[in-house]
This record gives structure tokens, C-alpha cells and sequence, in this order.
């Protein structure tokens, strides 16, 4: 069976319309960013977190006038994949897990018919919170600085930087995207999500090596095709490929978010949108960045002349 | 088949290998499964039939992390200012109030505790020796000394949370140091909360106590074995039948017969009694019994030692201590303690100082026990029972009898442990119940086999026979991904298990990557073969370098992530270098080998 036959599509010819497309869904997801934010989780911003699971339905206006009622008015209060399934949070400081305590009290004293049990319970010192905060974002850094070394060392230095703004380019839309969503899924921000956004950086680069690795090729066997020529060769005798693979781990995330439960879906939806704007990125950002390094070099190559 | 034998004995020696190091993990499921349908007295019965080979699977089978399995996990953080005010002397107000002003920094500086109390010395013109040290010593080295029993607290702290929880019974807890001021408690299984956080905080308690004579000790021991024999011969009703010579016994009947000796053993020359590691749960529940309880003096216990010893065999085994109920003195009485090398007969010792009131004490107390042993007492657990060769006056003792200067260090630590407590806060606390835990489970293997079924399924309507071929491959590569991470004893988390399908993933692309290149070649009129070889070839280079861009993130992750996030990152890295393996050479070697008469047996669609 085949889905594609030969192709011979001008990727390139259109990346300016592109550019704008990228643009747009980056500034409307900072502007999600700007006036709604994400959510951190409580592995990033320290506090108390609890997920109790009811014996029948709870309102989640309840559970808020049971937290008021012992002074947490200002708890983060949501239902976790079902309804009788409650996530509380609160960044209230307490020594130890006297919070944890009085949420459990408050949650007994005002719903006495309805008992419940303690699925997780999470207690982050403030500290503890910044360093983990610190650390993810060394991690996400680390990496792209890895990635761009490796890619650079492999390729050209310019290979390296189209590789890198891709990533970037990925991890933006990403994040605003989720700002965007959040409140539809609970899409916060925590250990996991940065586990989701390195896994997208992975998954990004090895579609772009993938393209690059062709045009590399190509280049020793076509020597005098125009560059534009020759990465649009690469990206259509690729294509197919792409799109297969980018389908298969598609689908696969899908049925993660669907199926794979409520822990892991703030991860799987992140990765959803990272394998789309992956591929995207790596047609339309990673290999016209190299284009435009050469187009500027060649323009001024002919002032000089 | 000739030319690739030695390419297919190393993949199926692979496989073997894998099913090898999964086979535990196989039975740990299978005896557990059987274990949940038995009841009462049938799963305890299960349970002392099997208990070796239940322990042995459940070490060597893969590891689930807490959030699979639920448990807690405790993040201690030595409380350095707490120590500083511990040692420090003659406090009056300025002091106070300076570590009132550091504690409130603390929260925010990134710097020591230490570093911070100094420079408001400084600032203040105070010299440290106004409440350190001695008043000779400089600024400069009494500000080395706190650092370093800040560095020490923590071993401190460590040693006193892994007594504990060893005592306490968690099976495979892990306990491990992070950075410079913080120990990492991992407990599956547990969800005590409020026990735990006692267990983890509570101030450690040092106490000397006596031991009674070993000829006490045996007579107690031999009423506890008659008690026993008697509460088991009730349904039996088998008399002992004393016209066999006890060596000549079956192990069966001994047991029936001695059910405490048969587990514990008495050393001939000391007298002590001592329990295969295997058999300390077992002797653990005898003693709690009601009725062993009723014959053990009022005024005596018994305590573990609290490592195990290893016999030349390699076998593990604890000694029990007869030891007095109440403490003769307990260990705030202790100034210092030091392991140390003796001079004269180059082995390890170590010196302990005490108070001068502890002092006169400890003079009474070794004075009226010359030859007897008091025994080292931290948490209930005995350290170390030294013989009193004399009576100590002045407070400096010297304890021997260590094998080796690591033996020695222990006991340092411990002693000061009953001196200094090293105060420790949680400042991280999570736990997972265990439903939780389940539900995970199953909608995380439930997604991870619809996305291989469709994976698996989509290959087959695509590529044919190459789909076939690459779907084995995947088997493979999870076969062993699996078995890599029951060997080296990594830990499935939640998120592992998502690093697990994009695995899978990331082998379908190496083989999707080779099969359109080959559909490539066949295009340009190659033959099968031609095709495949060129394929692979060709395919080669793209496939490592995004593989090994994806396996930098990986590193990077495992480097900076914690807990479930390292899980993800391990079963990723392990999974990029099971599936090159799988979806490269074994798919190239079937190839080979189905091509071998033909190239028509294989089909690319």
C-alpha cells in the first residue's frame, strides 16, 4: 500500500506565507500567556495538593464552601477525570502536613454522608518548589544547547541554528497552546509537562536530523543544484516518510490521551501538539532557516561585487 | 542460513537472555496472583511454603515506582540552624535574636546557614568563640568546624532514618542522599502517613543497657520454645517423641517439636543467639505472641542487633540480645565521639567522652558490671555490645572490637546521634495511594496496547512482509527494553511507561525510515537484494543521528529530572538503543535470510 506517490511540492517557494501562519499562533498563544498564564503545578510553586476520591458525585462549589469555611477560600478547587474525583490546592504556608490535615478535616466535618479517600497527597516546601523550578528550566536549556552542539557537529553550524529555532519555535507555540487549552484539560505546568516538552524537543529534532541528513546526501550528489532546488528534493523524497511516522506517533498520543487516564494528560496533550508543530517545523522553520542564511549570504556576496 | 549464523546465535542468545532476566518478574506476578485467591490460614501457609522464592522474585522482578504502586516519599532536609543553636553555648539574647535574623534569610539565600550566621557576627563585631569552640580558636577555623559537623549531621541524619526504617519493616525502601543537606526516603507500599513522618522526625534515642547473662537468656528462650511447641501440638496433638536422638530428627519434626531453636541458633562460645536473615520475620512474630510474651521476665526484652553479620558462607544472619527493659543511662550524656585507629595495636577503636555528670554515672554504672556487656542501644536497634573490662572513671571510654574502620565510623555516628540528634524537616512530602496507583496501572497499559495493536496493525497493511518483519522487531525491542530494566534494576513509572510507547515509536521510524528508502531503490530498477542492501545502508545515517539527538535529551532528563521524570528519561535511553538493535540488525539478518533463495519472498507493498 502507498499513501504518496512521487511528489514535487514547492516547500520552499512558500515558506514566507508560512512564516506569517507561525507568527500568528505564536503571538495569539503569548497572548494567552500574557493575560491568562499557565498554571504551575505544585512541584513548581510549593503547597499542599490533595486528590480525594468521594464514594458518590460531588459538586466542586461544595467542596469550595467546605474549604471557606475553614479559612482556605483561596484553595485551587477542580474535578481530576470524574466527578467524584477532587483536586484541592492551596499554597498556605503550615509546617509539615498540617494543611493537608485540616482539608481532610474541613472535607469530613462538611461532608459527613459522602466519605472519602486520599489518592495522592503532595507537600512542597517553597524552596524545594524554586529549585525544581530552576532545574527544569536548566534541563529544557541544557538540551537545546546539546542539541545545537550535536547537530552543528554533524552538519554545518547553520544546520545547528535551524535545528535550534525550530525548538524554539516548537516549545513557544507549545506552551501557548497549552495557556490556551488550559481550563478545557488540566494542562498545568509540572515535572511531567517539562518531561512532555523535552520528549517534543527530542521527537522535533529527529524529524528535522531526519531532512537534514537527506539534504546532506543530496548535496554530495547533486553538487550544482540550486539550494532551494535541492531542499525541496530532500523534503518530497522525505515526505513520505514524515508523514508516516509522524502519523504513527500521532495516533499512538492520541490514544494516550484519550485512554492513558487522567495522570497522563497534561503529558500526552502537550505531546500531541509537539509531534504536529515538529514535523511543521521541521519543513517551514529548521530547513528555511538554512535558506535564508544562504539567500542573505548570496545577497551579500553580490553587493560586494 | 550459513553466512548469518553467528549474527543469528547472537539474537537468539539475546532473547534467551532477556526471557531470563524477566522470568522473575514473571513469577513474582504468578505467585502473587495465586497468593490473592488463597485466604486465612491457606495464604499463610502459601506464604512460609514460598517465602524464599516470594523474596528472591520480588528483588530481582522490575521495579514499580511509587506512583504505580503507591507509597510515600519524604524529602528530610538537615536543619542547620537548628544544630548551630544546638551547639552553641552560654545563649543569651544577642544570639537569639541573630538567628532569628539568619532564619529569615535562610528561606531565601542559597547560601549555608553557616556562611549567613557569620557575616551577622561580623557585622555585629561579635567573634564566633563568644559561643563556639574554644575562645583561642580564630573565626576562621571554629566557622570549618561548623561546616563540617553540618556535613557530619547529615550522615548522622541518614544513618538514624535507615535504622528506623529498617526497624520499621518497609520492603525496598531507598534512602538517598541529595546534594549536600537532604536525604531522599522512598517507602512503597506505605501510607501511614502520620506514622511515618514520626518515624522520620522523631528525636533519636541513644541508650546504654544492660544485657543479661546468656544462661538467663537460654532458660527464657527455652520456655519461649515449649510455649510455642505447645500452641502448635493443640491441633496435632503429637507428643515429642523422645525415643529418637534430636540429630537424628527430620528438620520437619524438629520443627514441630523446637519451633523457636529450629530458627534460632545458640553460639557455643558466647552464648548468643543468633537468627538467619531469612528467619527474622519469623522470630519477629513469635516473639509479639501473647503467650511467648507471658514468659519473658518482666525486666528484660530482646533486641536485634542492628546489621546483619556475615558468616564465612555468605550467610546473613542477626543476633539477638537479651537486654534490660530500662536503660542504665541514655546517650545526651555523650560529648563526643571519634573511630579512630589504635596506635599500638593498629585496629580500629572507638573514644567516647561524656559529661562530667554523665561521668559519675557511667563509673557506678561500669563499676558494678565488670565482664558484663551493655549493650549500644539507638532506636531499639543494638549497635554494639561491648564487654566492661573495667570501671571508667573521668568519662573517656574506649570501645573495641570492630572488624574493620567502616564498623568503627558506624558506631561514631551513632554515638553522637544520642549526643547531637541531627534535627531534620520534611520539606517535601508525597504519597500515592494505592487505588491511585492501580487505576495508573491499567490505563497505562491499556493505552500502550491499543497503540501497539494499531501500530502493529498499520505496518502490516503497509509494508507487507517488510511490515511483518519490523513488527518483530518491535516485540523484540520491548522484550528487551523490559528485561534491561529488570536487570539493572531500574524503576517503571507512570511517565516510563509513556517513554515506553514512544519507543516503540521511535523503533517503528527506524523501520519505516529503511523501508521507503529500500521502495526507493526498487524504483530505480534494483533488484530485492540490491534494494535492501542499499536501504539499510542508506538509512543508516539518518536513523543514528536523530536517534542519538533523542538519546542527548534522554541524558539531560535523567540529569536534571527527579523521580517519575527519571523514569521516563531511562526508559528512553535504554529503549533507543534496544530498538537500533531490533529494528536495524535483526530486521536486516530475517531479511537475509528470507531473501537467501529469493527475492520475491519478501514484499515492501
Amino acid at each position: 500500500m502507498r499513501l504518496f506517490g512521487k511528489t514535487s511540492i514547492d516547500f520552499m517557494g512558500k515558506r514566507k506565507t508560512w512564516y506569517i501562519v507561525s507568527t500568528v499562533v505564536i503571538l495569539v498563544g503569548m497572548g494567552s500567556l500574557f493575560v491568562k498564564g499557565v498554571d504551575y503545578g505544585i512541584d513548581f510553586r510549593g503547597g499542599t495538593e490533595l486528590i480525594v476520591q468521594f464514594a458518590n458525585n460531588v459538586q466542586v462549589g461544595d467542596v469550595r464552601s467546605a474549604m471557606e469555611k475553614i479559612g482556605f477560600g483561596r484553595a485551587e478547587i477542580k474535578t481530576f477525570g470524574s466527578d467524584r474525583d477532587i483536586l484541592i490546592r492551596t499554597s498556605e504556608p503550615g509546617e509539615g502536613n498540617i494543611i493537608a490535615e485540616q482539608i481532610r478535616a474541613g472535607l469530613t466535618a462538611h461532608f459527613p454522608t459522602n466519605p472519602f479517600t486520599v489518592l495522592k497527597e503532595d507537600k512542597i516546601g517553597p524552596k524545594i518548589g524554586a529549585e525544581l523550578r530552576r532545574d527544569a528550566l536548566y534541563a529544557i536549556i541544557a538540551s537545546l544547547i546539546a542539541i545545537c552542539l550535536y547537530v552543528a557537529f554533524r552538519f554545518k553550524f547553520i544546520y545547528g541554528v535551524g535545528a535550534v529555532v525550530a525548538l524554539f519555535h516548537d516549545v513557544l507555540v507549545t506552551l501557548g497552546i497549552i495557556s490556551l487549552f488550559d481550563g478545557v484539560f488540566n494542562l498545568e505546568i509540572s515535572q511531567n509537562m517539562v518531561a512532555a516538552f523535552l520528549t517534543l524537543v527530542g521527537l522535533s529534532v529527529n524529524d528535522t536530523v531526519v531532512i537534514f541528513d537527506r539534504i546532506r546526501e543530496n548535496q554530495k550528489v547533486f553538487r550544482s543544484m540550486g539550494l532551494i532546488e535541492l531542499i525541496n528534493k530532500s523534503l518530497n523524497e522525505t515526505l513520505s516518510r514524515t508523514i508516516i511516522t509522524s502519523g504513527t506517533i500521532f495516533v499512538v498520543l492520541v490514544v494516550l490521551l484519550i485512554f492513558g487516564g487522567e495522570v497522563n494528560r497534561g503529558f500526552s496533550f502537550a505531546l500531541v501538539i509537539g509531534i504536529v508543530t515538529g514535523t511543521y517545523s521541521s519543513i517551514y522553520i529548521a530547513s528555511a532557516v538554512v535558506v535564508e542564511w544562504a539567500e542573505r549570504s548570496k545577497r551579500k556576496a553580490k553587493l560586494i561585487d | 542460513m550459513r553466512k548469518n549464523r553467528s549474527k543469528i546465535i547472537l539474537i537468539v542468545a539475546a532473547v534467551l537472555v532477556s526471557l531470563y532476566f524477566l522470568y522473575p518478574t514473571y513469577m513474582d506476578y504468578q505467585l502473587h496472583n495465586t497468593l490473592e485467591q488463597l485466604h486465612g490460614a491457606d495464604s499463610l501457609a502459601f506464604v512460609a511454603k514460598n517465602e524464599n522464592d516470594l523474596r528472591e522474585y520480588r528483588q530481582k522482578r522490575i521495579k514499580l515506582g511509587l506512583d504505580l504502586q503507591g507509597g510515600m516519599r519524604v524529602v528530610l532536609e538537615v536543619n542547620v540552624l537548628k544544630l548551630l543553636e544546638d551547639l552553641a553555648k552560654n545563649k543569651d539574647n544577642v544570639f537569639t535574636e541573630l538567628i532569628a535574623q539568619v532564619r529569615e534569610e535562610a528561606g531565601r539565600s542559597e547560601e549555608s546557614s553557616v556562611l549567613l550566621l557569620r557575616r551577622k557576627f561580623e557585622a555585629r563585631g561579635i567573634r564566633l568563640s563568644r559561643y563556639y569552640g574554644s575562645l583561642r580558636d580564630d573565626d576562621e577555623k571554629i566557622f570549618q568546624n561548623l561546616e563540617d559537623e553540618a556535613v557530619k549531621a547529615i550522615d548522622r541524619g541518614m544513618e538514624i532514618v535507615r535504622n528506623r526504617v529498617d526497624q520499621y519493616g518497609v520492603s525496598e525502601p531507598s534512602i538517598q542522599k541529595l546534594g549536600g543537606t537532604r536525604i531522599i526516603v522512598e517507602l512503597p507500599g506505605v501510607t501511614k502517613e502520620a506514622e511515618v513522618r514520626q518515624l522520620l522526625q522523631g528525636t533519636a534515642l541513644l541508650e546504654f543497657r544492660l544485657l543479661r547473662d546468656p544462661e538467663v537468656a537460654i532458660k527464657v528462650m527455652e520456655s519461649i520454645d515449649k510455649v510455642l511447641a505447645a500452641s502448635m501440638g493443640d491441633s496435632t496433638a503429637a507428643k515429642p517423641d523422645t525415643t529418637v536422638p534430636a540429630d537424628q530428627k527430620t528438620p520437619e519434626e524438629l520443627a514441630r517439636e523446637h519451633p523457636f531453636f529450629a530458627i534460632v541458633g545458640i553460639s557455643q562460645q558466647s552464648g548468643e543467639a543468633f537468627v538467619m536473615e531469612d528467619n527474622k520475620e519469623k522470630v519477629r512474630r513469635f516473639l509479639e505472641l501473647d503467650d511467648v510474651r507471658a514468659v519473658i521476665p518482666k525486666d528484660m526484652e530482646f533486641a536485634w542487633s542492628a546489621k546483619p553479620t556475615v558468616g564465612q558462607d555468605g550467610a546473613r544472619f542477626y543476633t539477638l540480645y537479651p537486654v534490660k527493659k530500662t536503660a542504665e543511662l541514655t546517650g545526651g550524656v555523650i560529648v563526643n565521639a571519634r573511630a579512630n585507629i589504635d596506635p599500638n595495636t593498629n585496629l580500629p577503636i572507638v573514644t567516647m567522652e561524656m559529661s562530667s555528670e554523665g561521668s559519675r554515672d557511667w563509673a557506678r554504672i561500669t563499676g558494678a558490671n565488670i565482664n558484663k556487656r551493655i549493650a549500644i542501644v539507638l532506636d531499639n536497634a543494638v549497635f554494639s555490645a561491648p564487654v566492661v573490662r573495667n570501671k571508667i572513671i573521668g568519662g573517656n571510654s574506649q570501645i573495641e572490637g570492630m572488624d574493620n574502620i567502616e564498623e568503627a565510623r558506624l558506631l561514631e555516628i551513632v554515638l553522637k546521634a544520642g549526643a547531637l540528634p541531627a534535627p531534620v524537616d520534611i520539606v517535601e512530602q508525597r504519597s500515592v495511594g494505592p487505588s491511585l496507583g492501580e487505576d495508573s496501572i491499567r490505563s497505562g497499559i491499556y493505552s500502550a496496547l491499543i497503540a501497539t495493536v494499531l501500530t502493529i496493525l498499520f505496518m502490516l497493511i503497509y509494508y507487507r512482509t517488510g511490515g511483518a518483519v519490523a513488527d518483530v522487531a518491535v516485540v523484540f525491542c520491548l522484550l528487551f527494553l523490559l528485561a534491561i530494566l529488570a536487570q539493572f534494576k531500574g524503576t517503571l513509572t507512570l511517565p516510563g511507561i509513556a517513554g515506553i510507547i514512544l519507543t516503540l515509536a521511535v523503533a517503528v521510524d527506524a523501520n519505516v525510515l529503511i523501508y521507503e528508502r529500500i521502495r526507493e531503490e526498487l524504483t530505480t530498477g534494483k533488484t530485492m537484494r540490491a534494494a535492501i542492501d542499499a536501504g539499510y545502508a542508506k538509512a543508516f545515517t539518518a536513523i543514528f543521528d536523530s536517534n542519538l539527538t533523542t538519546f542527548i535529551t534522554g541524558v539531560i532528563l535523567f540529569q536534571f529530572g527527579s523521580g517519575p521524570v527519571q523514569g521516563f528519561a531511562l526508559t528512553l535511553m535504554i529503549g533507543i538503543v534496544a530498538s537500533m538493535f531490533s529494528a536495524i540488525f535483526i530486521t536486516r539478518v530475517i531479511f537475509e535470510v528470507l531473501t537467501e533463495k529469493s527475492g520475491s519472498a519478501v514484499n515492501f507493498g
